[in-house]
């Protein structure tokens, strides 16, 4: 298998955060942009005009305020990035075959075989394109024999950029590169191979492996191996996570805690059907809610597998009650139900009892036929 | 202080109570076996705090004295010691040394005075049973106790005693498993919970025979002797749920089949269901049953059918198969009766023929099928 040329293709988002700031707010573009925590986190992204002042991610975001005082900051919503991850995933997803998601915005391809009817290249350059078209967002390619190699040659092109690296080439295009290029090389292993006086991935290579391996252990093979470009791991298929949840949104900014719990028990009822429409059990429940000011605040806690909604609601009322600590107005709440398991309700010889089974069981068959908000608690039904 | 004693009896006797240490303990002291010397007689006691077990060896000794002894060490030598005479000589600050026909070993040993009390079997009550009997209801029962610890009651087995019978119930709140025993008569009625450990080191402990054994409890501890053996524990203080209003008294449909086909088509089918579930369907019409497992997230399907004498309407209704292998291997007949009513019901699993003096019955709940 090793001597069949695989082809591997490697897509990453150029400043992923970033551009999906700007896709928001078009007059951020050309503006040095960073995005990353409060006060005291770190950069998450930053655009190329911050990366001119020696901004660049994992950076605390206090020493990019001293290096870039004029840059824009921004703290960052997920959720919009998780969207917009989706999104591309979705665009892959529909035309290849053999697919890994490694990051939120970075993803593996195997087009091994293609090039009997297309060309790989040529379909990669396409598929970059329509990327770009349907979702707006920059993204970089590499071609190459494997996911070392097509990793490497990404954050080579970038910003949108484009390579092919041919088969046998691997060797030579990884040489001129320094050191810390290759993936796995940290602050570390960098200083050690420099003192060494290693300073490109030409030297290592001629390195004997016995003498890595003396040098660094166990992992000083794969290293010898890597700074040849051999890499032998393969594509695992992307899996979307399973959850299942619902956010509600206000009007207006609120602090009537009555309303919130009822709120939260209407939306818990919601998914709570969906869950056993679906035949799941859920065995992790967790709250998010945003408040005004766009701080976001979430807990979780695993229960006993369940879809029963008096359960649940009673462990996200928990939930609720233990996160809303600060007495401030809140914009936003979500439900999320994660560890999801196929599988019906272990019936609970004291907890449940018939005629809460029946009542279920007509309820549902209701919501069935007629739509899931014909009858719900009356408790959810709180208006502001 | 000094003795002498047979390597190979005292490694018998320490084997039987070692299992209540605890590898990780929260004081030292608890690694340690409780050395108690009279004359010509050794008493070891071990104890995690909750459980506590002591057994009684034939030494030479002249001279009486204590010393507690790291456990771990202690057994571990005396596995590599062919059987002979050891002599143990202790001094006074509890240096513990061993001479054996090969050499000498010395372990550093702790001050008895240390060494947590024993529950005193104050204000208690007794009754008697045999020591095979007591292993038999263990074997039946435990394997139904939870391990929920958010629900105390149920990480026991619960003893309800009475003039005329003496009961052994265990749930986890899916499956209940009640045994009965009618030839015991207890003094008066009563109950209490025995915590899972203490129950698994007695399984292992008593002989399955003939031999009389007489349990003492009060409020708080149980006390077990059998001969040299003796084992006391705390028991759960905790309210154990009202079983007795979920056992359905009126499943109408009986369901008869051969207990080791009917374990073998689960074992099977089961290996293709949904590894967190354990899902597997019956559907039984007219004399047929047929078992179906899924697991979607892999697309595993298995099915199988089987013969079955059945009385009543065509049902459909799902189990998790791990409970009902287990319920299964807890029955001793060759055939075994299921009793049902409808697909959210408890089932019940009766033996066809036991014992005489013996009664067993087995609840489980269903998965809840949709319609």
């Amino acid at each position: 298998m090793q001597n069949k040329p695989r082809n591997i293709l490697h897509f990453d988002l150029d400043t992923f955060f970033v551009s999906v700031e700007r896709k928001r707010n078009p007059k951020l573009m050309g503006k040095p942009v960073i995005v990353g925590g409060q006060e005291r986190g770190v950069v998450a992204s930053c655009s190329y005009e911050a990366r001119a002042f020696g901004v660049h991610s994992a950076m605390p975001i206090r020493q990019a305020k001293f290096l870039c005082p004029q840059g824009i900051y921004i703290s960052g919503d997920y959720d919009a990035y998780a969207n917009e991850s989706k999104a591309v995933t979705q665009v892959i997803d529909t035309n290849v075959p053999l697919y890994e998601k490694a990051s939120i915005d970075e993803f593996y391809v195997d087009l091994t075989g293609m090039d009997k009817f297309f060309g790989s290249y040529k379909y990669s350059k396409e598929l970059k394109q329509k990327i770009t078209r349907e979702t707006g967002l920059p993204i970089s390619l590499a071609l190459a024999s494997n996911k070392l190699l097509s990793k490497v040659a990404t954050n080579e092109v970038k910003p949108n950029g484009q390579i092919m690296i041919d088969f046998g080439e691997e060797r030579n295009y990884l040489a001129p590169l320094k050191v810390q290029k290759l993936p796995g090389v940290g602050g570390q292993t960098q200083t050690v191979l420099n003192k060494l006086g290693i300073y490109t991935i030409r030297v290592l290579a001629d390195i004997p492996e016995e003498m890595l391996i003396a040098k660094f252990g166990k992992p000083g093979a794969s290293l010898s191996r890597r700074s040849k470009g051999i890499d032998e791991s393969l594509i695992i298929p992307y899996h979307e996570s399973k959850s299942i949840s619902t956010q509600e949104s206000f009007l207006s900014d609120t602090i009537n805690t009555e309303f919130m719990l009822s709120q939260l028990s209407n939306m818990t009822e919601r998914i709570a059907f969906e869950l056993r429409r679906q035949d799941k059990l859920t065995g992790c429940v967790s709250v998010r809610l945003r408040y005004a000011d766009m701080n976001s605040e979430s807990k979780q806690s695993t229960i006993r597998y369940t879809n029963q909604d008096h359960e649940l609601i009673v462990a996200v009322k928990q939930l609720f009650k233990k996160l809303y600590s600060r007495r401030q107005r809140v914009g936003q709440l979500a439900v999320k139900f994660t560890d999801l398991i196929q599988g019906t309700l272990q019936i609970d010889l004291f907890a449940h009892t018939q005629e809460q089974i029946k009542l279920y069981q007509a309820i549902d068959s209701i919501k069935k036929q007629f739509g899931s908000t014909m009858v719900l608690r009356a408790k959810g039904l709180r208006t502001e | 202080m000094k003795f002498i004693v047979s390597s190979s009896a005292l490694l018998k006797q320490l084997q039987q109570i070692s299992g209540v240490i605890n590898s990780n303990t929260v004081l030292p002291i608890l690694e340690d076996f409780l050395f108690e010397v009279e004359t010509n007689k050794l008493s070891v006691v071990a104890t995690d705090l909750e459980t506590v077990m002591r057994v009684q060896i034939e030494i030479e000794a002249k001279e009486s004295g204590k010393v507690c002894i790291p456990a771990k060490i202690l057994i571990d030598s005396l596995k590599n010691i062919a059987d002979q005479p050891l002599t143990f000589n202790i001094d006074k600050n509890f240096a513990v040394e061993i001479t054996s026909d090969n050499g000498k070993y010395k372990v550093m040993g702790e001050n008895p005075d240390n060494f947590p009390k024993e529950p005193s079997a104050d204000d208690t009550t007794s009754f008697t049973l045999e020591s095979g009997q007591l292993v038999t209801a263990i074997n039946k029962t435990l394997f139904a106790v939870s391990n929920d610890d958010l629900r105390p009651a149920m990480t026991g087995v619960y003893f309800e005693l009475d003039k005329n019978y003496l009961q052994f119930v265990a749930t986890d709140a899916h499956r209940l498993v009640r045994y009965k025993l009618t030839n015991v008569h207890c003094p008066q009625n009563d109950s209490f919970i025995v915590p899972r450990k203490p129950l698994n080191l007695l399984k292992t402990a008593l002989p399955d025979n003939t031999d009389e054994i007489t349990i003492n409890y009060n409020s708080n501890h149980l006390f077990v002797k059998h001969g040299n053996t003796q084992m006391s524990c705390r028991l759960i203080d905790a309210r154990f749920p009202d079983y007795k209003v979920v056992i359905p008294t009126d499943n109408p449909y009986k369901l008869v089949v051969t207990k080791s086909d009917f374990q073998g088509a689960l074992r099977r089918v089961s290996v293709f269901s949904n590894k967190s579930t354990n899902q597997v369907v019956l559907n039984i019409h007219g004399s047929e049953l047929q078992l179906a497992a899924q697991d979607v997230d892999f697309s595993f399907e298995g099915n199988e059918r089987m013969k079955c004498q059945y009385d009543g309407e065509d049902l459909a209704i799902a189990f998790n198969a791990k409970f009902l292998i287990e319920m299964l291997n807890a029955a001793e007949s060759d055939e075994v009766k299921v009793e049902l009513s409808t697909p959210t019901k408890a089932g019940i699993i009766k033996q066809t023929e036991g014992e005489e003096n013996e009664e067993l019955l087995m609840l489980v709940m269903p998965l809840m099928l949709n319609q």
